[in-house]
């Protein structure tokens, strides 16, 4: 298989307009664009600089927190403002990143939902809205190497092991960011993109990514511009930063002897650690060994060690081997053996490490492919999707899979699996369901996702209720539940029953993560200018508020509507206009009015959908109907 | 095969003309093989599926219709994800099966659950061969010849049910209710190639 060279070094002229699509890599440390200049992605660099900008935010005493280079500077001075590996806690809860967190200097609590929120001068941020800090910085920087503003339009990379909840959390950060998300794309089937740019030939590829805080192998097969992955791997907690943390953890251990957690759990003294670790690794990819050593500001502590690469690949070999059953899942499931592996291509920073290159090397019994700059590849294949869906071009195409099954909770805690892992997306199953119990008029589903057996093992990605079934005799009720996985690898449920039509849907709004009122709460309140947090908050739920009466209220007031007196109805009529007018405001007093006039307005409706007569003229009738 | 509602040419796939590029939409009912432009059968060469499903996917792939109305663009996604679906039915022969003994009226899954005593000892026997391969740290000798026989048994038993499905049996009739036992004697099957695969993948972990 032939691969073209890209020679990504030199960009042409800055063009004024902004045109096509951004390809954005969200990554754990560093974050870059890229976009299809002149018949080819390019990595957008402003005059001088590198366009990789580091995935770290620092919040200054006052003013907006300052994304990047000049952020990661404060962080040993200043380690409690300054936060970094953000990526790692998209979509998650706090007992799922307890082990990062033990590792981390921030301070964390969770939302009702369960969100994980990261506190920081007092004030409490969702990764998502963290995240959207770090995306208009790489715009910002966009902007200033094409000389001119660039585009909203993006396409941005996820680690391919993504679950549903991570996906729709870089979902939700873009969207906060103002950007307009062409399409979500998986890391790795990106790189694929980048590297195989002119290939015609046929053959399967294994693309093996290993970033700052994720993991993923994926093996595709590309056939006449078609790459279709046949299976996905990975571990969405393994990456580089897990290498600097056996380094770290040499000084720890070394540093806690002699001065005990006072000196090892200062905030400080982790941040030291860390970055002399980074650095240390960084050198031992280019010489036999190297010196770590650091300074903990204000703790007159200072510790220096050599290390030598022999030692330092004693210290990580779980992890390499870690990658390597990923790899052996992968070609299980493709139903492929070694042999069959005719490329093999390496992405992410960490795959600088010589012994990542060995091993890979070794497994596959090829050489792999390096000559793109692994910390760019997965950017510059986004930017060559950017250009397929904007309308550049038609002769290649990205057939996705969905890295982890999709299930419901059956009788017992069971999982039934309904879309199987590396499924095509999009895609669509349906499942038959019934009921269990004589006259039973509703059915809870749980839908989960994961590999595992019983229901308490996967993650739940959401619950909801079929309500609307007539009375029958258990196992009668003829449910059909639908999952629809879309382009971006997010799922969508629907439940019809089928002899009576009642129908139920949700979009899996994640247990973790944002809700839509929240995001555009976010998005219309301008938070980055937000002074009273309180207020935006306020408003945000109020606005919610009032979306679900004027839904409720469109919903019924034709039913409803013979049985109301024409004053009431054209009072409702004019309440329920002006409402829709008030949402789009963010004056929370206005807000509050609207709300209050709504509800009165609405008085007349509530109390004949609680009267029987009401009852018995909508019986029969489908949910969507009444 | 119809003809495309636009351009008038015949359509290969419900889904979309080759032709002129119009996307239609498809009737709930339409089958996998409908769907991939394909006579039901059995016997199917795994290329020529895979030829005409990344051939419609070009045709439908909502990367295609970023820039096309709503309509069109939900339209083209959901016609994408049905022929996924439908090619993932027919990829697999015993889904294939499954999908032709169903449609043919012939027993579900549930239906025809009963297996004959015989074989039923011998799925005992496998069982006992790979609890104890799991519970013991050290490799098993036992493990290799039972997968070679087990997969023998499986090429075996998918010829069976080609040779009851091919020709297409008449609808409701007795090789259908004979195809669903092959069936399910082969989930058996599959069950316990599955389990030494993750007991492979396992041992090349344990390190």
């Amino acid at each position: 298989m032939g691969y073209v060279e890209l020679n990504v070094l030199n960009n042409p002229s800055p063009e004024p307009t902004a045109v096509g699509a951004l390809g954005i890599d969200l990554g754990t440390t560093n974050s870059l664009a890229a976009i299809w200049r002149d018949g080819r992605p390019t990595v957008l660099r402003p005059e001088g600089r590198s366009g990789l900008v580091p995935s770290v935010l620092h919040f200054p005493e006052s003013g907006p927190p300052i994304v990047g280079r000049e952020a990661r500077d404060h962080a040993i001075v200043d380690p409690r403002n300054t936060l970094f590996s953000v990526k790692r806690f998209m979509g998650r809860g706090l007992a799922d990143v307890a082990r990062e967190l033990a590792t981390l200097p921030y301070s964390a609590t969770e939302n009702e939902r369960g969100s994980i929120q990261l506190e920081v001068r007092g004030r409490k941020y969702s990764p998502e809205e963290l995240s959207a800090f770090i995306l208009r910085k790489v715009h910002e920087v966009a902007t200033s190497a094409l000389g001119g503003p660039a585009p909203t339009k993006c396409v941005i990379t996820v680690p391919a092991y993504f679950d549903d909840a991570q996906r729709q959390s870089t979902r939700d950060a873009a969207r906060i960011a103002g950007l307009d998300v062409l399409r979500i794309v998986n890391e790795p089937t990106a790189a694929s993109l980048a590297y195989g740019l002119d290939q015609r030939d046929k053959g399967n590829v294994a693309v093996f990514d290993l970033g700052g805080g994720t993991f993923d192998v994926t093996i595709l097969s590309i056939e006449d511009g078609v790459f279709r992955v046949l299976a996905t791997n990975g571990d969405t907690r393994l990456g580089g930063d897990d290498f600097d943390q056996r380094l770290a953890d040499l000084a720890r251990d070394d540093l806690g002897r002699d001065h005990g957690d006072a000196v090892t759990h200062d905030p400080a003294f982790q941040q030291a650690a860390r970055q002399a670790a980074e650095h240390c690794k960084i050198e031992l990819s280019k010489q036999p060994e190297s010196e770590m050593h650091f300074m903990v500001p204000g703790k007159r502590v200072a510790w220096r060690r050599r290390v030598a690469r022999d030692e330092f690949e004693s210290l990580t070999a779980d992890l390499v081997e870690r990658t390597m059953d990923s790899c052996r899942r992968a070609l299980s499931d493709a139903k492929l053996a070694i042999g069959d592996i005719h490329e093999v291509v390496l992405v992410g920073g960490s795959t600088r490490m010589p012994v990542i290159r060995r091993r890979v090397q070794q497994f596959f019994g090829r050489v792999p492919h390096t000559e793109l700059d692994p910390d760019e590849v997965v950017a510059l294949g986004a930017a060559v999707q950017a250009q397929i869906l904007t309308g550049g071009r038609r002769d290649m195409l990205l057939l996705d899979v969905t890295p982890l099954s999709l299930g419901l909770e059956t009788m017992g805690g069971a999982v039934s699996k309904v879309i199987q892992r590396n499924s095509t997306i999009p895609c669509e199953a349906t499942e038959g369901f019934t009921t269990y119990a004589d006259d039973q008029t509703g059915i809870d589903f749980h839908v989960l996702q994961g590999e595992r057996e019983m229901a308490r093992d996967c993650r739940t990605l959401g619950r909801f209720k079929l309500k609307g079934i007539p009375p029958m005799p258990a196992g009668m009720a003829r449910v059909a539940v639908r999952f629809h996985i879309d382009a971006d690898g997010v799922l969508s449920v629907s439940a019809k029953e089928q002899s009576t039509g009642a129908t139920a849907h949700i979009d899996v709004a994640p247990m973790h993560g944002l809700t839509d009122s929240e995001v555009e709460g976010m998005l219309h309140s301008g938070f980055a200018n937000a002074v009273d947090d309180f207020a935006a908050r306020r408003v945000a739920d109020l606005r919610t508020e009032i979306g679900s009466m004027i839904h409720a209220t469109e919903k019924h007031l034709n039913a409803g509507r013979a049985g109301l007196d024409k004053e009431s109805v054209q009072d409702l009529e004019e309440a329920l206009t002006h409402a829709k007018a008030a949402i789009q405001g963010v004056d929370v007093k206005a807000l509050q009015k609207a709300r209050d006039d709504f509800e009165r307005a609405a008085l007349p409706l509530a109390a004949l959908l609680m009267n029987n007569v009401a009852q018995k003229a909508l019986r029969g009738k489908t949910l969507d109907e009444v | 095969m119809q003809n495309c509602s636009a351009c008038g040419a015949p359509l290969e796939t419900p889904v979309a003309c080759g032709t002129c590029g119009a996307v239609h939409a498809v009737a709930e009912s339409a089958t996998p093989f409908e769907l991939l432009g394909l006579a039901p059968s059995f016997r199917l060469e795994e290329r020529e599926l895979r030829r005409r499903s990344t051939r419609y996917a070009r045709w439908v792939h909502p990367d295609f219709f970023t820039a096309a109305d709503t309509r069109f663009r939900e339209l083209a996604e959901r016609n994408s994800a049905r022929l996924n679906s439908a090619f993932e039915t027919l990829a697999q022969p015993t889904q294939r099966a499954d999908w032709l003994v169903v449609h043919l009226g012939g027993p579900s899954e549930d239906a025809e659950r009963a297996m004959p005593q015989p074989f039923l000892l011998e799925v005992l026997e496998w069982n006992e061969v790979l609890e104890e391969a799991r519970a013991s740290a050290g490799p098993d000798s036992r493990i290799e010849p039972l997968f070679a026989e087990l997969t023998a048994r499986r090429a075996e038993n998918l010829a069976q049910i080609e040779e009851l499905l091919e020709p297409l049996p008449e609808r409701n009739s007795d090789a259908l209710v004979l195809a669903r036992r092959e069936l399910n004697a082969l989930r058996y099957l599959d069950r316990a190639l599955r389990e030494i695969e993750s007991l492979r993948l396992a041992r090349a972990e344990r390190r």
